[in-house]
């Protein structure tokens, strides 16, 4: 890994050198909260949000979108290529990049290639930056408050400076042409160890460390816990809908209003929905919310955990907020400690 | 029941297609003229044998799909659905008041003293028998359903597609606040704001929301909606329990669910 030092006042400079060539986005405030969204300017970004109430998955699997043409009539399917376009996401943490690397796991890595998903990640750079943890925040609990790889330059926050990590030659030298950067130095080095160290210390110490988290999942699968939490679920699929790391989707046809025509269009979907696990002939094997909050739960805790040896939670406590009824991976570590003090007994 | 499939190959042909309307304020057969820069397209599927709407004439006896736009309110309505549903292969219930009683449903409580404050004694005769308004679901058995007050004219062509030429889809029942994520608007629950989009049916992509106002519950409460763990979301983020359940009533009043949880 290179890193190189830049002076904060010139990001607006980098900003712009990105503007030229790609669509940037960026975390923008909207209304008390922020979002990705494209930016005209270098003046919209708020580097400085804590954390956006929807995740930047949205530029690698868009909630709707088209997979092939067809015609019904004939009985063809057209050659279908979405135009991608070529985009920078800016100001991304480290619990999106963990969240996108995981991603990569379940959709590019595995034994099928997703290849519209590679193709808009192919097509997207990622230039992340250091946070400041908030209240819902928990990626340190699963390591994901670091990142190791997933992004092409990642701008470390060390005072008047960002110390930049640089993977990807393209970026670097955009960042070269643009910026007047430099060695680290000792003083940098120190200022960003400061800075880690800082951000360490000020994760909310109210949500429980808890260790061996896959296996307690397994040994309390039956516990009255579930039905507790999922007798709550509102059944909304709110929390898969504001999550970095859910990939479920539907496919649909959709015909053109001559019924002759007509595109297969993907769209998101979550294990939350009533329907979701819904067979042929009508059997639902996940019929109640205490069966569908406990299998995400379950995804996200255990078996991704199991089969890729990582949380497929990075910990950016969206669902945290998004859930109107406090149902959250915090709630099972909650649990979890509960259980622990009353076996200590 | 998916596709037109009681018409074998043999008997193959255009489908003949009604349009019904019953209690309602018509607006939904006019979203459906709001379809048009596709109506001659749409038009073009089926054949077309009345519209209630633009027609004085009566309806035929015999045709293969029936739309029914209104909540059933007469017992002339009742008998109306109750013929239809004979002769249709298929039925589509369409619009909040046919699928859900909608804002007619209102008049179901105590229906009897209202009828005496609207008018002075009885109903007129022209009223028909007035029974406590319901949708066309309570009265027969519905194929299919376009949901919203008034309905979406993309969805009422795209629910006709599937009664054309088949499919094999689901009806969602999950509740609105996914789609509502997915625009990033903000909830109206940050600022203790009522919003029905906790227990209605997705499938709007959140409309109103997306337009500066909290749902109204248009679509229906979704069947698998969790009306007591909502009151207790509204309880958390100081919105009055009882206006939750009062703003319900508006497009649920007759669902049977509302009364077993006790909402009365
Ligand atoms: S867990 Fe919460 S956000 Fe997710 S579907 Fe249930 S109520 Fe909605
Ligand atoms: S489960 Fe919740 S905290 Fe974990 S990654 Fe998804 S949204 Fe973030
Ligand atoms: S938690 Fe559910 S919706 Fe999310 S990825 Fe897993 S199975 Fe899919
Ligand atoms: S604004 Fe309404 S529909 Fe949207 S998330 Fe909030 S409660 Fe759900
Ligand atoms: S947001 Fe609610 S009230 Fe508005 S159209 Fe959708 S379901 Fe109806």
């Amino acid at each position: 890994m290179l890193y190189r030092v830049m002076d904060k006042r010139e990001l607006p400079a980098l900003v712009r050198a990105f503007m030229e060539s790609y669509e940037v986005v960026a975390p923008v405030k909207r209304g008390s909260g922020y979002v990705f969204d494209v930016i005209g300017s270098p003046d919209e970004i708020e580097l400085d949000y804590t954390q956006t109430d929807a995740s930047p998955k949205k530029y690698l699997m868009p909630s709707t979108e088209t997979l092939m043409r067809f015609d019904a009539q004939m009985n063809l399917v057209d050659d279908f290529t979405e135009q991608v376009t070529p985009r920078v996401v800016f100001g991304v943490h480290t619990c999106d990049i963990n969240a996108m690397n995981r991603l990569d796991i379940a959709l590019i890595e595995g034994k099928y290639v997703d290849p519209y998903y590679q193709a808009r990640r192919d097509a997207t750079m990622i230039i992340g930056i250091s946070c400041v943890p908030g209240d819902n925040c928990f990626c340190h609990l699963w390591g994901a408050d670091e990142a190791q790889f997933g992004y092409d330059l990642f701008l470390h926050d060390i005072g008047d400076k960002y110390l930049v990590s640089m993977s990807n030659v393209e970026a670097t030298n955009i960042l070269e042409a643009a910026c007047e950067i430099s060695e680290a130095t000792d003083e940098d080095r120190i200022a960003f160890r400061q800075a880690t160290r800082a951000r360490q210390a000020a994760f909310n110490k109210d949500i429980p460390d808890v260790q061996d988290v896959a296996m307690l999942m397994d040994v309390f699968h039956s516990d009255p816990f579930w039905e507790e939490l999922g007798s709550r679920c509102l059944s909304c699929s709110a929390c898969a809908s504001v999550c970095p790391t859910c990939f479920c989707f539907d496919i649909r046809d959709v015909l053109a209003p001559d019924g002759k025509t007509g595109e297969r269009v993907r769209t998101w979907d979550a294990c939350t929905s009533p329907g979701f696990a819904a067979v042929t002939g009508g059997y639902n094997f996940r019929p109640t919310g205490r069966e569908r909050v406990r299998h995400r739960m379950y995804h996200k805790l255990n078996g991704f955990f199991v089969n890729h040896d990582r949380m497929l939670c990075v910990g950016c406590g969206r669902c945290v907020k998004a859930c109107k009824t406090g149902i959250n991976p915090i709630e099972v570590l909650r649990f979890f400690k509960r259980k622990g003090a009353d076996h200590a007994k | 029941m998916g596709a037109f499939s009681l018409i074998t190959d043999a008997e193959r042909r255009v489908p003949r297609v009604v349009v019904v309307g019953l209690a309602s304020c018509f607006g939904c057969q006019i979203q459906i003229t709001n379809a048009e820069p596709y109506l001659m397209q749409i038009l073009g599927q089926i054949d077309l044998q009345y519209w209630q709407l633009v027609t004085s004439e009566d309806m035929p006896d015999e045709f293969d799909v029936a739309i029914i736009e209104g909540a059933v309110t007469t017992r002339e309505a009742e008998q109306t659905v109750r013929a239809v549903r004979e002769r249709a292969a298929h039925v589509m219930a369409i619009g909040a008041c046919a699928t859900t009683a909608g804002v007619t449903g209102m008049a179901a409580p105590g229906l009897g003293g209202r009828v005496g404050e609207v008018y002075e004694g009885a109903a007129p005769e022209s009223s028909g028998e007035l029974i406590e308004p319901r949708p066309v679901s309570a009265v027969i058995e519905v194929d299919s359903e376009v949901l919203c007050c008034p309905i979406d004219p993309m969805d009422f062509v795209a629910a006709l597609q599937r009664v054309l030429f088949g499919s094999n889809r689901l009806p969602d029942t999950r509740t609105l606040c996914s789609d509502c994520k997915r625009n990033e608007t903000e909830c109206f629950y940050n600022d203790a704001t009522l919003c029905l989009g906790l227990v209605t049916r997705a499938g709007c992509g959140a409309r109103c929301v997306n337009l500066g106002r909290p749902c109204n519950g248009c679509a229906g409460l979704s069947p698998d909606a969790n009306v007591e763990a909502a009151r207790m979301a509204c309880a958390t983020y100081g919105v009055d329990v009882a206006a939750f359940d009062k703003a319900l009533e508006m497009f649920n009043q007759v669902n049977p669910a509302l009364a077993e949880s006790g909402d009365e």
